[in-house]
């Protein structure tokens, strides 16, 4: 008899999918729906399984989404089993990526688990059942009061974490395993390179060595690959030195190209720039009351774990893939079309993912572990170096940025921004140049995404140009919003400054959504706005404000007390963040996030920022390419606005104020407004050097 | 040669002498709590204990440890399992967010409170440099320590 409840698909709820095309780099999936929410939530003997049907990469989902099943079906928390499923577990889901995982999955996720419920005590155990589309009001895992009294539950997997147990994909073992390493020219996968030649004889009498691979799948972009095998993850070093690989190398670029390609003073002298988010007439002659210049730089994500992944076949020639990737099912479908497998030979478990930011949603290290795995028919770990990460990987893009504004009778008037940047959501990582000039029609929603000014101006024009680089640019954490708003509240700032407004008032003035206009207000009461910090002998000091909207959906605003030496050296001493993302499952966790995207805005103001030399990312380390430590963190304040508006996104809103805040505080503490980021010390020394 | 590992005694094979105590640790014991980041001693995700004290375990060949006792993440439990004060301290501020670095954090903060049992923000600051995190922990993670301070006997 069978003993599992499995719940199916309802009429009623409609499915969309992604406008636009189904290019490789944005996969079409169903839009998650009770009606694909069946296989998440089962039930057996009184006890349940949920297969999550999102990446845990540190938004700790697993724990949101676990207390919406538990409130939903009235279970007890130790009666819900997490799972991390396998492509063969659950049906396809979009990536984990947009702060989308409570707005689009809590609902379906519910609904399924409600419906489960309302079986159950009908005396249903077994067979499918229609889930039904219960709507928000009637479900209990929204409720202003669900799992309020319990208190903030213990983290899905948090033991295991501090435990120390194998949670990540470096983690998977398997028997008889042996470990890979691709080795490509020291140049961006951009140029064409491949091997003039090595000395193979001297590898293979290296101890532990175990095969050397050269197929055309381990090119990455332009870049041909050696592949090197060997018994223990030391030898790939020995083997690397020994093999001593001669490139040849197409062309080369310095800092130098890219600046020149961003350049936006020859593209503003040609004209309007390609893309357009707002179109509004301004008079583009007249003299303008702010006109400021924000460059942002190229940076990595930096986030802990390097990628890596684990493959075997089996005898039969199934493939078995681990990987800590942000798309689990992209990643089964790369496999299957560039090795010819059919989707069901091919299983791919997605694990914890030590932190991706939006760096984890293509395929490259699963892809050379898989061919090395076939090669070597042994199942082989291939684990990124650090130095790989920063080579091979692909980074924010950099964007250089002209705002310009007019101000009449103290608001807004006139508003153009202009700017330029790589692709993000076409990334170079993936398109090859020719399709490039397809998504070019397009666009990319990615650059674009916090583009548009929150505040009302008579005439408004946002536009800007996409560029190709020759460095590799994706994804990372709030697509252009990061940056695209520390340009704008940057210049808002100035627009406050030369109107002789409080920059906090001025804002309020113009703020088109109320929502955001809320946690402003609430941001600046807690922060006490009105009674700055005192002033130091020794010491500059200075407090700024920023605010933003994410995704049309979320709202945060910040306030940044810094302090200045002579010397130039900044510290940030305080950030209090008020932050909205409709009704909150989880309070704590969603402050977690709010703390992240804070010590991510310090790290575009203070840390972030890739060097380009000798035609690639010239980092190796994260000596190189520094990230905010323990000591530059200040104590932070967070602030949930809560009425009861659909949950939204948490993973990525407050880094669109995070920055702005900390840059307006320096402007404040020194007069000097920062325009190239990271803020360079030398830039705001009173001593002469 | 012999490798004492969170008080086991470990045969080391001879194709594995010439590894990082990282790579021992994580490849041939299984003990995989401890953290590939960077592979030159820059992050603090490798962070172990030799002889007592907070080593980076990625530049450290393992054959340098052969007379000094190695303690991980998987050791820092106590009888029965009971989680040392450090790991429970991080549960109870809920620090982990990804959780990649948390282990190498732990491991360098016991090794902080046996140093130092009363450390405050500049010591914990200072003793955790070392340790980077991405995902922004930072202010659950002086908590924690702190947590951890007070509830040392």
């Amino acid at each position: 008899m069978k003993r599992r409840t499995f719940l199916s698909a309802a009429a009623g709820l409609s499915v969309s999918f992604l406008a636009g095309c189904a290019l490789p780099v944005i996969p079409r999936r169903p839009a998650p729906s009770a009606a694909g929410a069946h296989a998440w939530i089962r039930h057996h003997e009184g006890r349940y399984a949920l297969y999550l049907p999102r990446v845990e990469m540190g938004q700790n989902i697993a724990t949101a989404m676990k207390q919406v099943a538990c409130a939903e079906l009235g279970a007890a928390w130790d009666r819900v089993n997490v799972i991390l499923p396998a492509t063969s577990d659950i049906g396809p889901v979009r990536a984990t990526v947009g702060s989308e995982s409570v707005r689009d999955f809590a609902v379906p996720l519910a609904q399924a688990c409600a419906t489960l419920r309302d079986a159950l005590a009908a005396g249903r155990t077994e067979g499918h059942i229609d889930a039904r589309p219960y709507p928000l009001e009637a479900l209990r895992a929204f409720r202003a009061d669900a799992g309020a009294a319990a208190g903030p539950p213990a983290l899905v997997q948090g033991e295991a974490i501090v435990r120390g147990e194998a949670l990540y994909v470096a983690d998977v073992r398997r028997p008889g395993m042996v470990f890979g390493r691709v080795l490509r020219a020291p140049a961006s996968p951009e140029l064409a390179a491949r091997p003039l030649g090595y000395d193979a004889a001297a590898a293979r009498a290296e101890p532990g060595f175990v095969a050397l691979v050269r197929d055309p799948l381990l090119r990455q972009g332009r870049s041909e690959g050696v592949g090197i095998v060997a018994r223990t993850p030391g030898a790939l070093d020995r083997i690397e030195s020994a093999l001593a690989v001669r490139w040849h190398v197409d062309g080369g670029f310095t800092q130098a190209t890219i600046d020149a390609a961003l350049d936006l003073a020859p593209r503003l002298a040609r004209g309007a720039l390609a893309k357009t988010v707002r179109r509004g007439c301004i008079d583009r002659a007249a003299r303008w009351d702010v006109d400021l210049a924000i460059d942002v730089p190229l940076a990595a994500h930096g986030a802990i774990e390097p990628r890596a992944a684990v493959a075997e076949f089996g005898s039969d020639g199934r493939l078995q893939l681990w990987v800590g990737s942000q798309d689990v099912f992209y990643q089964r479908d790369v496999m299957a079309r560039r090795l010819g497998l059919e989707n069901d030979r091919i299983v791919v478990t997605g694990c914890r993912v030590g932190g991706a930011f939006g760096g984890k949603t293509i395929c490259t290290v699963e892809l050379e572990a898989a061919v090395l795995a076939r090669a070597a028919a042994r199942p082989v770990k291939v684990q990124w170096t650090r130095a790989q990460e920063f080579r091979f990987g692909f980074h924010r893009p950099p964007s250089r940025h002209r705002l310009r504004a007019r101000l009449e009778d103290g608001r807004l008037s006139q508003w153009w921004h202009a700017f330029s940047s790589s692709h993000i959501l076409f990334t170079n990582a993936v398109v090859p140049p020719w399709l490039q000039h397809v998504t070019d029609l397009i666009g990319d929603d990615g650059v674009a995404r916090g583009a548009a000014l929150p505040y009302r101006a008579a005439a408004q024009r946002t536009e800007f140009d996409l560029v190709r680089l020759p460095v590799l640019t994706g994804p990372w954490r709030g697509l252009g919003a990061g940056p695209n708003a520390l340009a704008i509240e940057s210049a808002i700032d100035e627009c406050a400054r030369a109107a002789n407004a409080d920059a906090v008032a001025f804002r309020i003035a113009q703020i088109e959504e109320p929502r955001l206009a809320r946690v402003l207000q609430c941001a600046a009461a807690a922060a006490g706005w009105g009674h700055k910090p005192a002033p130091a002998a020794d010491r500059r000091v200075g407090r700024g404000v920023a605010c933003g909207t994410y995704k049309g959906t979320s709202h945060a605003a910040v306030v940044a007390d810094v302090e200045v030496d002579a010397s130039g050296r900044l510290r940030v001493t305080r950030l209090v963040c008020a932050h909205d993302c409709g009704r909150v499952i989880n309070p704590d966790q969603v402050r977690a996030q709010c703390e992240g995207n804070l010590v991510w805005g310090l790290g575009m103001v203070i840390a972030d920022a890739l060097p380009v030399a000798s035609s690639r990312v010239a980092a190796d380390s994260f000596a190189d390419a520094p990230i905010p430590r323990i000591g530059d963190v200040p104590p932070m304040e967070i602030l949930l606005v809560d009425a009861g508006d659909a949950p939204s996104g948490a993973g990525e809103t407050a880094i669109v104020a995070a920055a702005g805040a900390i840059a307006n505080a320096v402007r404040d503490a020194t007069g000097h407004r920062p325009t190239r980021f990271p803020v360079a010390a030398g830039d705001l020394r009173t001593l002469p050097a | 040669m012999l490798l004492n590992v969170n008080g086991v005694v470990a045969e080391i094979p001879r194709a594995w002498q010439e590894e990082s105590l990282l790579s021992v640790l994580r490849e041939h014991l299984g003990l995989v709590g401890t953290k590939y980041g960077c592979g030159v001693g820059v992050c603090g995700a490798c962070t172990v204990h030799v002889g007592g004290e907070a080593r980076r375990s990625c530049l450290t060949p393992v054959a340098a440890c052969a007379g000094a006792p190695v303690v991980t993440i998987e050791g820092l439990a106590g009888p029965g399992g009971a989680l040392h004060p450090v790991q429970a301290a991080w549960l109870a501020e809920a620090v982990p967010q990804c959780g990649y670095c948390q282990a190498g954090q732990i491991m360098s903060t016991v090794a902080l409170l046996r140093r130092n049992p009363a450390p405050d923000d500049a010591a914990i600051d200072a003793a955790l440099a070392g340790n980077l995190c991405r995902c922004g922990t930072h202010q659950r993670i002086r908590r924690a320590v702190r947590r951890a301070a007070g509830e040392r006997p």
